[in-house]
């Protein structure tokens, strides 16, 4: 990982009173699947229209490629936004021949694509005859066009049946490997867990955090205590070593570590503080779990 | 950018309603005229035909550019259907999202204005000398050749204004009717109240009645040389308010596309 291929400063951007985006900033590194992952509303679609240029931010600025002229950035990023969008009347050929002069590069390229995708027996077709599936793999096709350097896909999964969904992961794994650089957003985490190398996350517009996904993502154990005393056993818990928090639970004290803690060691501090543990469990918090409170509070 | 036209091209060269509406006006242009010139109207007692009159040179021009100016209605509902496709497919986003600037997908359709009102001059230009050498000889040839470049300024105002339209109001069928209400209700009543009351002829430099007046109907020329009356307004007054409008047109469907978000008809 060398560059820097998007650099987001400080966007902003609201609809009436409704703030989309708060202040958002990432970088995107050279090389990466990059997720922008959260809920429904949370902002990720406005986010890549802003840079994207189909929308205008209020504030903040981006810039692509290391400062390239956005116009020019753009031609070097295959984009799949949403829906399909193609001129009804044309054919799948045809529709690629507009993409490709408007990017200025692939118009060789539009049968490899359209082979990619599975899409080449119906090359000549009108679009408007196409089912929706065919019409997102056109849309798919359109984005590979000239071998981008750059992937953005909003919810590239969204509505497929789970052999699609299947495919389509494989597929972004494949160009990444290629060397292309991939932004991706969902609001599904096992998705971003499983594709992406780093991840946003963002909550109403606020970017809560971003990094690698194998430390903003990271697992987390809980272990669940109990004791007779239980506020005794709280007091003495509070003084344990590399503590991060404690949180009341129905059968117990919830405790998680900022770093993995046998439950042996646990049951052994408090043993030697004089409290006999009459419960001790320890639990996996999910990822799922781990987003809801991410997204949650 | 040199190919914005090319792709403007693309998208529009096996379009069916675009030649369709295309040929409307290619056809009718001539048949309505054909039959103006055998007396299918007629104004005048006997045999004497006024509007028939005026189909050799020096007058073929005026006669000729009266009537494109009502068949001009087809290329603007082109223009419209044209512009609110890309609303209606999102591919006003795509464009920009594939690698042009806003203002590429605003040129790009002004191109096709400018490339429409040309080719519709061209158009009258030789249907109009076939007329002048069947109804005359080539003596009086070109004639009143500055109703020619009035025929332009129409087109390209016509046009242009029906482009504006478009990006206004986003979905075709909306345009379309705001189109003609305003064409042929709205401006002829202001324009005529204006008129009227203020006692000017301020009404007749509205939007699209200023190029309307550069081709009047043709038998008030000939009625008015008869009479020896003088219009009162020097056409290049018309002709400059023309491309008043038309700079105005662009400069406020720039600013609309600049500003707002790229939205779509729904």
């Amino acid at each position: 990982m060398t560059g820097t291929m998007l650099s987001i400063n400080q966007i902003s951007k609201s609809y009436g009173p409704i703030r989309a985006l708060n202040g958002v900033s990432f970088d995107v590194p050279q090389g990466s699947v990059f997720g922008v992952l959260g809920p429904n509303g949370s902002g990720k679609t406005t986010l890549l229209g802003i840079l994207l240029d189909v929308l205008n931010a209020d504030a903040g600025s981006y810039s692509w490629l290391g400062g390239a002229a956005p116009a020019d950035a753009r031609r070097q990023i295959g984009s799949l936004l949403e829906t399909p969008n193609f001129y009804h009347y044309l054919s799948a050929m045809d529709n690629l021949n507009i993409t490709a002069a408007i990017k200025q590069r692939g118009k060789d390229d539009r049968e490899r694509v359209l082979k990619l995708v599975g899409l080449y027996e119906r090359k000549d077709s009108k679009f408007q005859t196409y089912s929706l599936g065919m019409k997102q793999r056109l849309a798919l096709a359109a984005a590979l066009l000239g071998e981008p350097k750059i992937l953005v896909l909003d919810e590239p999964t969204n509505g497929l049946d789970p052999a699609g969904i299947a495919e389509i992961r494989e597929l972004i794994k494949t160009l990444n490997q290629q060397g292309m650089t991939v932004i991706m957003a969902s609001h599904l985490l096992d998705e971003v867990e499983k594709v992406c190398t780093h991840v946003a996350i963002l909550k109403k517009g606020d970017l809560l955090l971003s990094g690698k996904v194998d430390e903003v993502l990271r697992s987390e154990d809980q272990v669940e205590v109990n004791a007779e005393d239980q506020n005794r056993l709280k007091e003495i818990v509070e003084g344990m070593p590399l503590l991060k928090s404690i949180h009341s639970s129905s059968n117990g004290l919830l405790l998680s570590f900022t770093e993995k803690m046998a439950t042996g060691r646990i049951n052994e501090y408090c043993m030697q503080h004089g409290v006999t543990l009459s419960h001790l469990v320890l639990k996996k918090k999910s990822l799922e779990s781990k987003f809801m409170e991410l997204t949650n509070f | 950018m040199k190919n914005l036209l090319a792709i403007e091209w693309l998208k529009i060269k096996s379009y069916k309603t675009f030649w369709i509406l295309a040929g409307f006006f290619a056809l009718l242009l001539p048949l309505w005229n054909y039959g103006i010139s055998n007396g299918v109207m007629k104004i005048g007692g006997g045999n004497i035909n006024l509007i028939s009159q005026a189909y050799s040179f020096a007058y073929v021009w005026q006669n000729i550019g009266f009537w494109t100016s009502i068949f001009v209605a087809f290329i603007s509902i082109l223009t419209i259907i044209i512009t609110t496709n890309e609303y209606q497919f999102r591919t006003n986003r795509q464009n920009v999202i594939d690698g042009w600037t806003r203002l590429d997908f605003y040129h790009g359709k002004w191109q096709i204005v400018l490339l429409l009102s040309l080719l519709t001059t061209l158009y009258v230009f030789i249907v109009g000398v076939g007329f002048g050498l069947a109804y005359g000889s080539t003596s009086g040839f070109p004639g009143k050749i500055e109703y020619l470049f009035y025929i332009w300024v129409l087109s390209l105002n016509y046009y242009s204004f029906s482009l504006l339209l478009a990006i206004l109001f986003k979905r075709s069928g909306i345009t379309i009717g705001i189109f003609f209400l305003y064409c042929m209700i709205i401006e002829a009543i202001v324009s005529k109240f204006v008129n009227w009351r203020l006692d000017t002829k301020a009404g007749n430099f509205m939007p699209l009645q200023c190029s309307d007046e550069l081709l009047p109907f043709p038998i008030l020329d000939i009625i008015k040389a008869m009479a020896k009356m003088q219009d009162t307004i020097n056409p290049n007054y018309y002709v400059g308010a023309s491309f008043v409008w038309i700079t105005l047109y662009y400069f406020i469907g720039r600013k609309k596309l600049m500003a707002s978000d790229c939205k779509f008809a729904v």
